[in-house]
Order: structure tokens, then sequence, then C-alpha cells
């Protein structure tokens, strides 16, 4: 039983996005929607931030939950059912205003709704509907809405917000079934999984539907998303990515957040981190999904049964070449744009510019200085016209030096927690190139 | 040092262009003319120098050759180059211009980046480009007594041109001002018309600062959010400043000392 106090609107908004902050996801891309040149809003595809907290994450949309009231007793969850907590719900019109009056100042680019579980998960969709029909149908608002759907939800309902929202997420929470079955009891992986497929079923319909009808709704234009809570449970990194790899593929997804665990709650059951949150784990994770986004790598390339985890010392990529030397120098002038994205300092936006310039004439180094690429990690793994940039020889243990030496540029808050743990994982690093150094 | 023949032009998009048609069109040899802004820079000692009259009829010529020849990625290039603070930019638009002239089977010269004066126009526009994405992020509107919005900036380059598109697609109703301090410009953008850059533009001090009603409400309600957001258990301030660099944070609602949360 909740005693409840009437709270102004600043109250609740404080108490219901402290209790959204934890959802990773805050990004607006994946729509391209001109203004329609009266009503308000429009979306732009790579997304923009309006602004940063001071914890370093983007604010991108007004990420608030719609009530922090919650049948479900997560382990890990500050809202859960047995936490004491200030409870309080908004209403529909005031989601509404408050988007709309935030997005004319140009504070946002939209809305994030997603919710406790108030009474039960149709109780709750059906709120979370009506809220995004208003906004949309009422407030004739065109700028990017995130919606998360409410595993267990009726379908229908689920359908319906779908055309309403520019993209959905269910969040996955723990990367296995077994995790989710020990910290969220309410909750099954099963139960997660099925409104991902039907979202995911839905927009490939979609897409014929406004193949066919170049007017009718869009379903989810935008692609849907979620996020697994890491470090809470004992799984390793390789586990890791090969679910989020397994999701791109067969479920199409868009993005999968990583979050590293934040010990809100005492539970026998989590773990204590003394060290604070895992944000360096986090920051592998997401190089890692990075390079299976964009540069063409499998989980399996990356890690295997072997070898479950990241080095912590050194970045994925770089961690793959040093593995890899035989496929080592690459010759700027001629590789294709595959080979390019594998070498440790060349980026998407660099492989492309190199591929598009050398069509003119040949490039040398401080071409590619200028263009971005990041010569003091790649000038071991390149050649320009046949050359390499310095004399060096291409050697693991050498390399491996060297590039530790230069500095990763890492986050800073994970900056420190490398030096710390610096000699605890030496041990970890393999240096076979050691002994012909030393020789 | 070189006796090269300078022409002297406005600063601004259409001065540039201009002066490219004329520098063109000089028979001097392209090797020994150039376009350079006036600004404070010194003279250079055995240098002619051609003053330009800005005429928006060769400028027009210029831009409408660039799209044909070069190509509309290469217009948006040299465009945002030009809208660039640095003296250089005239150099590098032009160089990059004869260079693509001279392309007869290619488009896109601006792709050319192994060429040093391509380079430097592809530079010029990046920072250009980057400056006005952010201003697309960071500009922030306060509600004024007339209803009309407004937001100050005070941009390196003149982002102004590049930002006016999108605030009005955005926003096709509302009556919104975007002033930049640094350039003394105007965006101006009357609901349900076209927008229009004001230049040498003065504003009252005390006018900009009459907000409505329910202005100190929304902002105050906006720096609550801003706070709340943040994971304390990730505090991270030089994250934050490094996507956010503090130079932007005057103008900005969530961090003005002036509204109490």
């Amino acid at each position: 039983m909740h005693i409840q106090q009437e709270m102004d609107l600043y109250q609740k908004l404080n108490i219901l996005t402290d209790a959204a902050k934890y959802d990773v996801a805050c990004t607006s891309s994946g729509v391209d929607r001109k203004g329609d040149g009266r009503h308000m809003g429009n979306c732009q595809a790579p997304g923009i931030c309006h602004s940063f907290s001071s914890d370093g994450r983007c604010i991108s949309l007004l990420k608030i939950l719609f009530t922090n009231e919650c049948i479900f007793d997560c382990r890990y969850c500050i809202n859960r059912s047995s936490n004491d907590v200030v409870r309080t719900s908004f209403t529909p019109e005031e989601v509404c205003q408050l988007t709309m009056e935030f997005y004319r100042r140009n504070f946002i680019e939209g809305l994030f709704l997603s919710s406790g579980i108030l009474h039960s998960p149709n109780y709750t969709m059906d709120l979370i509907y009506q809220t995004l029909y208003k906004l949309r149908n009422e407030y004739h608002f065109r700028g990017y809405i995130h919606v998360k759907a409410i595993p267990g939800a009726d379908p229908v309902l689920i359908e319906q917000t779908g055309f309403l929202a520019d993209r959905m997420s269910v969040n996955l929470e723990l990367p296995t079934a077994e995790g989710l079955k020990k910290l969220a009891p309410n909750k099954t992986r099963q139960k997660i999984l099925m409104p991902m497929r039907q979202v995911q079923a839905k927009m490939q319909e979609n897409q014929y539907e406004v193949a066919l009808y170049h007017h009718a709704p869009q379903f989810v234009p935008a692609g849907q998303s979620t996020q697994m809570i890491i470090g809470a449970t004992p799984e390793s990194d390789y586990q890791i990515i090969s679910v989020a790899e397994s999701l791109y593929q067969k479920f199409e997804l868009k993005r999968v957040f990583y979050s590293a665990f934040v010990s809100v709650n005492q539970d026998a059951l989590l773990p204590s981190l003394p060290g604070g949150p895992p944000l360096l784990r986090e920051h592998r994770l997401y190089q890692a999904d990075w390079l299976m986004r964009f540069y063409g790598f499998a989980a399996g390339e990356l890690l295997n049964e072997k070898r479950q985890n990241f080095n912590m010392l050194l970045d994925p990529k770089c961690d793959w070449a040093l593995g890899h030397l035989e496929q080592f120098p690459v010759e700027v002038n001629r590789a294709d744009l595959g080979e390019l994205l594998r070498v440790p300092g060349i980026g998407p936006k660099s492989a492309r510019r190199i591929v598009q310039a050398r069509r003119f004439g040949a490039l040398d180094y401080a071409a590619l200085k200028k263009m971005g690429v990041v010569l003091k990690r790649a000038l071991y793994f390149i050649t320009c016209s046949g050359r390499m940039m310095y004399p060096v020889k291409l050697e693991e243990g050498y390399i491996l030096r060297n590039l530790l030496n230069v500095k990763e540029k890492l986050p800073f808050e994970v900056q420190n927690y490398q030096q710390l743990s610096l000699f605890e994982d030496i041990g970890a690093v393999k240096m076979p190139g050691q002994l012909t150094i030393n020789a | 040092m070189d006796n090269r023949t300078i022409f002297f032009c406005e600063d601004s998009i259409d001065g540039i262009f201009t002066a490219v048609y004329d520098a063109w069109a000089s028979r001097l040899g392209l090797g020994n003319v150039t376009v350079e802004v006036r600004g404070n820079q010194t003279l250079q000692l055995f240098a002619e120098y051609r003053q330009v009259e800005t005429d928006h009829e060769k400028a027009a010529k210029v831009a409408a050759t660039i799209q044909k020849r070069l190509g509309l990625e290469d217009y948006q290039v040299l465009y945002q180059a030009a809208l660039s603070k640095e003296a250089d930019k005239g150099e590098a638009v032009f160089r990059t211009l004869v260079l693509g002239l001279a392309e007869v089977k290619k488009k896109n010269i601006t792709r050319n980046l192994g060429n040093p004066a391509v380079m430097r126009a592809f530079e010029l526009s990046r920072t250009v480009g980057f400056e006005a994405h952010r201003y697309q992020m960071f500009v922030r509107f306060r509600e004024l007594e007339n209803g009309v919005l407004f937001s100050e900036i005070a941009a390196e380059n003149q982002v102004l041109p590049m930002i006016g598109e999108h605030f009005s697609d955005r926003f096709p109703m509302e009556n919104f001002m975007i002033y930049d301090r640094q350039h003394r410009d105007c965006l101006v953008h009357p609901g349900g018309k076209a927008w229009v850059i004001l230049q040498d533009m003065d504003l009252e001090e005390t006018m900009i600062r009459n907000y409505s009603k329910e202005e100190e409400k929304f902002a105050a309600l906006w720096k609550g959010f801003v706070s709340s957001i943040a994971i304390e258990e990730r505090a991270n301030p030089r994250c934050q400043m490094n996507f956010m660099p503090k130079k932007y944070w005057k103008y900005m609602t969530e961090h003005d000392k002036r509204i109490s949360v």
C-alpha cells in the first residue's frame, strides 16, 4: 500500500528521470523524416545529441519512466517492488506537454518512454499507447519517439504502439537465460524474445506495405534495440558478444547496448563491486560491437572457446591484428576496403577516404595522417607505395610493446582503472616476442 | 615574397565567388593569381591587390559551374570552406576549383585528398561542418514575452547559413531568431515563411531578457532533468567536456546560473 501525496511536475520529473537513468539507449538515429511545413518536428538519420550529463553520456531524448510503480521484483533494479522508494506516475497530458515544450526550445530530439509495470503488462502498455497517440495525433509531434515494448503485453497493443514510435526496444536484461532466472524471477527469456520477434516480423511485413503503398503508415522505422547488464552475472565476454551477434543476425536489431552493472540494491544474489561499475569491460564490449557492425568482424574471430575474455590492456582490433600478423603489412594504395578496415588505426571514414583519394594518385604518409589515419597504431601494419613508415619489425612482442607505449585514448573513467590493474593483468598478456628481444 | 595578383574581396560566399570569377577571367595565368578576403591581415609587399566589387550574377555563375562540373558534393565542401574564419580560405577554394575544372573526366575533385590544396579546403569545410553541427545540438531557445523563440550564440565560423534550413524545417510555424554575437548576424524566421539573415545587427538587451511567464518553469524543469539523468557512480566531467566544450556552455539553459532548481 503506497501513501501518495500530491506532487508538482518538477518533483515528478526528477523522480521519474532518476528512475529511468539506468537505461542506456539515448540514440535518436535511424530515421530521416522531413518537416511537413505545418507541424513541429523532423528527424535526421544520424541522430542529434543535445547535451551531455556530468557522467559524459549524451542526452538526446527526454528519457523518463511513465511510472516507477512496479509489480516485478528484479534484483538489480532500483524500482523493484520490494524497494521503499517514492512512487509516482505521469499523466499522458504531462508527458506530451513536457515533450513539446522541451522540443521547442531545442533541448531534445524527442521522447524515450519506458515504464515500470503498473497493475499488469497490458495496463501499462495501454497507458504508453495512449500517451503516444496523444502526442502524435493531438499535438502532431513529428520528432523522434523511442518506446519500450513491455514483455507479456498483448501483441495487438504492441503492434499499435509500433505504428506511433520510431524505435522500439525490449531489454534482454541479462545475457543468459540462467542469469535472468536468478535475478529477474518475474521475467523469462521466452517472454522477452517474443515481442522482439513480433516487432521483427511486423517490420519485414511493413517494408512490403510501404513499397506497395507509398503512404502506408510506417512500423518502427528506426528498428529495434536492446540492452544487457554486464557484470551482474558471471558470463564471459565471448558469451556476451556471441549473444549480441545472434541478436544482430537473427533478430535484425539495430543496436545492442551494454550497461556496466551499477550496484543500487543490497542483495545477496548480486556481486559487490568495490572498484565501481566494470567500465573498462563495458568499453571493450562496445569496441567489439563496433567491429562486428562496421568492420566486418565475426564474434568468433575476436574471441573463442579457449580465449573467453578481452585483453584489458589492448583494444580488440589491435589484439586481433597481433594474432594475425601473417595478413600484414597491407599496401594502402592497393588493398580493398575490407582489408583496410582490418588495420588498427584505420576506421570506416578514413578507409573510405583512402579508397576515393587514391583514384587520383598514390598517397603518402602525410596525406594519410591528414585524412584521419592514426599512424602511431597503423604504422606497424601498412606500407605506402611499398615502403613502411619506419623500419619496423613485423613481430608480435615488438609491436605489442610499442602499442602499449603509445597509450590508447581511453575514456577518462577507465584510464585510472587501467593504471591500477596494469600489474594484476600483466600475466594475462602473452609476450612470445620477449625471448627474441632478450637474446 | 611573390608578385602574384591578389583579388581582394568581401568576406562572404558571393564575395569569394565573385573574386574567383574575376581571377579566372583576368588572363594573368592561373599560377599568378589568387583570392583573399579582406580582413585585418598584413598585406604582402610585392603582391598587387585588386579590389573586387561583389557581383551576385558572377557569383551565381561560379556556383552553377561548380555544381555542374564538379558536382553537388564538391559544392557543399567549397561552400562550407568559404564560411570559415581562416584567412587562407579564398586561396583554398580557388586552387581546388582550378584543379577540379582541369579534371575533365572526373567529378568530385574534393575526394582527391592527396593534393594539399584540396586537403586544405576539405579541412576548412570539415571544421565549419563540425561547428555547424555543434550548434544544431547546443542552440537553446528561450521564449520571450511576445512568444518569439530567441537564442544567442558566439560562433567562430559563419554557421548561420548552415543551420537555418534545419531549424526552419523543424519549427515551421514558430517565430524564432538566432543571434550570432561574434559576427553580429541574426537569423530570423517568421512563422510559416522563409528564413533570412540580417547583417550588422545589434539587439536591445532588455528585449531579449524579457521572458514569457512559462519560460522560467520550463528552464528549471530542464535544468533539473539534466542533473537527475546523470549516474553518480559513472561521474566523468572530462568526458562531458570532450563532447561539449565549455565555450558552448555560456548560452545553454542547463548551465545558466541564474536559473534556480
